[in-house]
């Protein structure tokens, strides 16, 4: 190898690294820089939320939890004993909790997680906005949600789905999403607190600034709670990321070696 | 040039391995008991680079017996790997690798890796686990 070829691979590798380093390696999509950034190059998620030129808050982005224990238990935060369970939902939620059902997790047979759970699993999602209408593309499953901000209603007898039928509007800079219809197939986390098809849930998205958001998610289901019940995540902004496609049907093998009461 | 970039991912995975995501759609802890870490070491026999795990196998030698035994490693989601700088070249057939993980519950020649060190390089990467700080 001559001197100049050395050079031209070890220059090779320095971009490599510190494109990885920057940019967590998006050698997929050059993703255009909009982000506001500090003084040292980093992107200051601490800037000002913004706003479109309307005036409402611009929620656009990729998102990411904080933290994986939302996934694990959803009460993470709140304390089992918050969770205002009927007595049939705790006996449920007891038994799954130990495990040994597992294998009945809709997530782990790569069916969607549902509302209030799929932004809190350990894929990113990204929220496009425009005035009448609000997408959500999740990461997860390659999934997404259709937010109606145009007024409409929904209608009294839809057909039950794992994502729900999702209307919104704004409360100041708050997004608030109202959601129904529901298949009551969903497990609000991986411990397995059930959901019915009487499930409606309320989730407030507030940008707080730049980078940071909050969810605040209300599980409002009268066949399986004596009353609504509320909590609170946070995510983050990936400011340099982009989704791309998760198929999990592709080769999930992990069934076979999951407690299931079938066993 | 190839090996150039090998190194590359794999110094570019070091760096960037801070806050990076995991990838878990099942429980950790039903499947892989945490309290029975494990380490492997043997070459490469397969790769599965698939959703919604990356799966691998090594022929792992007892070094008193002789014995060969072909063990099952998980990792996280390809798009976890992706993004902590691995790609589906980084690891082959073949290559000699040192896995650290944790034992699946069932007893079976299976355990979740989340570290692979590749005996060539002496470089450890990160495994993108489903075992999370938290799982």
């Amino acid at each position: 190898m001559n001197a100049e070829r050395l050079a031209a691979r070890l220059v090779a590798a320095t971009v490599w690294l510190a494109l990885s380093t920057a940019a967590h390696a998006q050698w997929w999509l050059n993703v255009p820089d909009k982000t506001p950034r500090k003084a040292d190059g980093e992107p200051d998620l601490m800037a000002p939320a913004p706003h479109l030129p309307d005036g409402t808050a611009d929620l656009r982005g990729i998102w990411y939890q904080d933290s994986n224990r939302f996934t694990r238990d959803i009460a993470a935060d709140i304390g089992a004993d918050a969770v205002p369970y009927q007595p049939w939902a705790k006996t449920l939620a007891d038994e799954r909790a130990t495990g040994a059902h597992s294998r009945e997790d809709p997530d782990a047979n790569c069916l969607p997680q549902g509302v209030p759970k799929i932004p809190a699993v350990p894929a990113p999602w990204k929220i496009v906005q425009t005035p009448e209408l609000i997408v959500v593309v999740y990461e997860a499953f390659t999934l997404w949600r259709q937010i109606f901000m145009d007024g409409r209603r929904l209608a009294d007898n839809v057909n039950p789905t794992w994502l729900g039928y999702s209307t919104g509007r704004w409360d100041g800079d708050t997004l608030v999403v109202d959601s129904r219809g529901f298949n009551g197939k969903i497990w609000l986390d991986q411990l397995g607190k059930p959901t019915t098809d009487k499930l409606h849930v309320i989730e407030r998205y507030r940008r707080t600034d730049y980078g940071h958001m909050t969810l605040e998610a209300t599980i409002d289901d009268p066949g399986a709670y004596t009353k609504p019940w509320t909590v609170m995540e946070t995510y983050h902004l990936e400011p340099e990321t982009e989704l791309l496609e998760f198929i999990c049907n592709e080769n999930n093998q992990d069934l076979e070696h999951l407690p299931s009461s079938a066993d | 040039m190839l090996k150039t970039k090998r190194l590359a991912v794999t110094l570019g995975t070091l760096v960037a391995v801070v806050a990076l995501p995991v990838s878990a759609h099942h429980s950790f802890p039903a499947q892989y008991d945490a309290d029975k870490p494990v380490t492997l070491t043997g070459a490469v026999t397969k790769v599965e680079w698939m959703n919604p795990h990356i799966l691998f196998a090594i022929d792992v030698k007892d070094e008193k017996t002789g014995d060969v035994t072909n063990w099952t490693l998980e990792m996280g989601s390809p798009n976890s790997l992706l993004r902590l700088g691995w790609n589906r070249d980084s690891m082959r057939v073949g290559d000699i690798v040192t896995v650290e993980g944790f034992l699946a519950r069932d007893g079976s020649h299976l355990a979740n890796a989340r570290s692979v060190t590749l005996t060539s390089t002496g470089k450890k990467m990160f495994a993108g686990s489903s075992q999370g700080s938290e799982r």
